[in-house]
């Protein structure tokens, strides 16, 4: 009868919680000593970068209720901010990252402050059209960023603590570990977040804007509040990146389609959890980087569905690795229709429903 | 002693006068009831009052102190809150957690907040809802939900629009006794309502509308009698 219960013990007793999250951290900390093919940490680092980009996004879409399409203006501030000072300017990229975190929260004070005026889909459009306009600015402005050439990092200089060489950034192993901290930073700060008065005021405005406004919520104090955060960390992603990938142009950090990406990571793992964005990027990477590495082809083959010579095996083996923003396409419209709540919300209504009958 | 002081306020949309010159006092820890046909401007004369429309003229003053300009969140940690015509649960949030927000304005502590909620929730006896999502609940809920939210803001005036819409005799009944147990309470209140029987029962004084202008104020048995309210609501024939 009562569906809308939130049940408080849906199989997850909280000794058993710990024990598998202490076994998953276990697990990704070990990682990188008994798996070396630099392949499978590179899926492992595009994983992190997934999730600190989705729980970003989640803190001011998810919690707030402010749809932003136009997360790439802070990914692609940060990857900016902190390749010019490397390249230009010989400045490490780890003062740098928090550089490119500074500058980005004073663009997005700005850019809050003229999209907050608008609400609901005009929100989206405003914060598309400005990223655009970074987008073209970064593309245009020559002298500082380079324009469409971009900018390649020729060398990342070692990480030295009194003298001493901590780290240096030859291998994956050092930008999986960043990686990791930084995925872990994102969703400490979200598990905070939900725990306090923060949370409290972010969903209640995600709710009914009037309302919380009416019960004495300042909207533009907690909507900038949570822009802030929100950009800051999807800054760390963007520089992040930048200094792994090690090049940038104006279409690969600031387009639409990293904005998209941003938000389809939370609306196919489950907005407003703490979790959605982790379980949207488990699903999303492997997928993308199957179909781009024509990997899922050569399942297909391998499971002898259809056989690689045939016309629809040539068919699928050429063109499987360029579908995949259609195949994403489709994913998105499947969970939209069949899982309103993302993958997530989606599993815990399953587990609920197990645990009733 | 007044605590709600209107100032001759009007309200214009385009050439259209929703409220015009509209002044009257309530007075602490009273019921001040608001009645008058559809369209009168008595959600708008909330709105103004509580800081979602700027008046056009004319000012409101809450306790001596002038509330222009004032966002409708001042204008609730000030002590002044109101509920809507049309509930405004949120909806994916649990009760409590509702009730949580309103108690989040007077605290900074989860844990003392989800105490104020609870106690609001048991005023309201609809503390065995607490841990359900308030998109389930019915309607009868969904606005004791209001005033438990409202209440736990810490208010010295309420505002309530409309609170008995739609609900059957018996809930009706329910919110008419919690509104005096509030009154008991010491809150001011200000109540716009249909119901006749209701209103005449609960208000010490009572503010009649018309067509945006004050049509007359009085005790409720001075407002039955007066002329100008029975044409208002029966129309010039019944006279």
């Amino acid at each position: 009868m009562n569906v809308n219960r939130i049940s408080a013990n849906n199989n997850w007793s909280s000794p058993l919680r710990m024990v598998t999250g202490i076994a998953v951290l276990a697990f990704l900390f070990l990682f990188p000593r008994f798996v070396e093919s630099p392949y499978a940490l590179h899926i492992m680092i595009l994983f992190f970068l997934s999730t600190i980009m989705g729980e970003s996004w989640n803190i001011l879409g998810g919690y707030a209720g402010q749809y932003s399409v136009g997360h790439a203006a802070y990914f692609g501030t940060g990857a900016y901010v902190t390749m010019m000072l490397m390249q230009f300017r010989q400045i490490p990229p780890w003062y740098g990252v928090w550089a490119g975190a500074a500058v980005v929260v004073l663009v997005a004070l700005i850019i809050g402050s003229i999209c907050f005026r608008l609400r609901g889909p005009y929100f989206v459009l405003a914060s598309i059209a400005v990223a655009e306009i970074l987008r073209l600015s970064a593309m245009n402005l020559k002298e500082l960023s380079n324009g469409a050439e971009g900018i390649l990092a020729t060398e990342i200089p070692p990480l030295k603590i009194g003298g001493v060489i901590v780290t240096d950034f030859l291998s994956k192993v050092p930008f999986y570990y960043t990686g990791l901290a930084f995925a872990l930073l994102t969703i400490i700060v979200t598990y905070f977040i939900q725990h306090s008065k923060l949370g409290y005021c972010f969903q209640a405005i995600r709710e009914d804007q009037d309302a919380a406004h009416s019960l004495g919520i300042n909207l533009s104090l907690y909507k900038n509040i949570a822009l802030v955060i929100s950009a800051m960390l999807t800054s760390l992603a963007g520089s992040f990146y930048a200094v792994y990938i090690g090049f940038i142009d104006p279409s690969t950090v600031l387009p639409l389609d990293v904005s998209v990406q941003i938000v389809l990571i939370c609306i196919i793992g489950g907005i407003g959890t703490i979790y959605g964005p982790v379980i949207g990027s488990l699903l999303l990477v492997p997928l993308s980087e199957g179909l781009r590495s024509n990997m899922i082809a050569q399942a297909i083959f391998k499971s002898g569905m259809v056989s690689e010579e045939s016309g629809m095996g040539i068919f699928l083996r050429e063109n499987l690795s360029h579908a995949h923003a259609l195949i994403y396409g489709i994913l998105v419209v499947i969970v939209i229709l069949f899982m309103p709540d993302g993958v997530l919300g989606f599993m815990k209504k399953m587990l609920a429903r197990r645990a009733k009958s | 002693m007044t605590i709600l002081e209107i100032r001759r306020v009007s309200k214009f949309f385009g050439g259209l006068a929703a409220n015009a010159d509209i002044s009257f006092t309530v007075g602490k820890g009273s019921i001040m009831g608001l009645i008058g046909p559809n369209g009168a401007g008595k959600t708008t004369l909330f709105n103004c009052i509580t800081g979602y429309y700027p008046p056009s003229r004319g000012e409101v003053l809450f306790d001596g102190v002038s509330l222009s300009g004032l966002q409708p969140d001042k204008v609730c940690r000030m002590g002044m809150v109101r509920t809507w015509q049309k509930v405004r649960p949120l909806a994916k949030m649990t009760v409590v957690d509702n009730v949580m927000v309103g108690a989040l304005c007077r605290t900074n502590s989860l844990k003392r907040a989800r105490e104020m909620a609870l106690e609001q929730l048991r005023t309201v006896r609809i503390e065995h809802k607490a841990g359900f999502l308030a998109e389930g609940l019915p309607i009868g809920e969904r606005k004791k939900l209001e005033v438990a939210r409202v209440l736990a803001t810490g208010p010295r005036l309420l505002l309530f629009d409309e609170v008995m819409g739609g609900l059957n005799p018996a809930e009706s009944e329910e919110l008419i006794q919690l509104i005096l147990d509030i009154k008991k309470k010491g809150i001011t209140q200000m109540v716009i309502e249909h119901d006749m029987k209701a209103i005449m029962r609960i208000s010490d004084r009572i503010v009649v509308l018309n067509s945006g202008e004050k049509l007359a104020e009085g005790s409720p048995e001075e407002i039955v009698k007066n002329p100008d309210v029975v044409t208002a609501y029966l129309g010039d024939c019944h006279i």
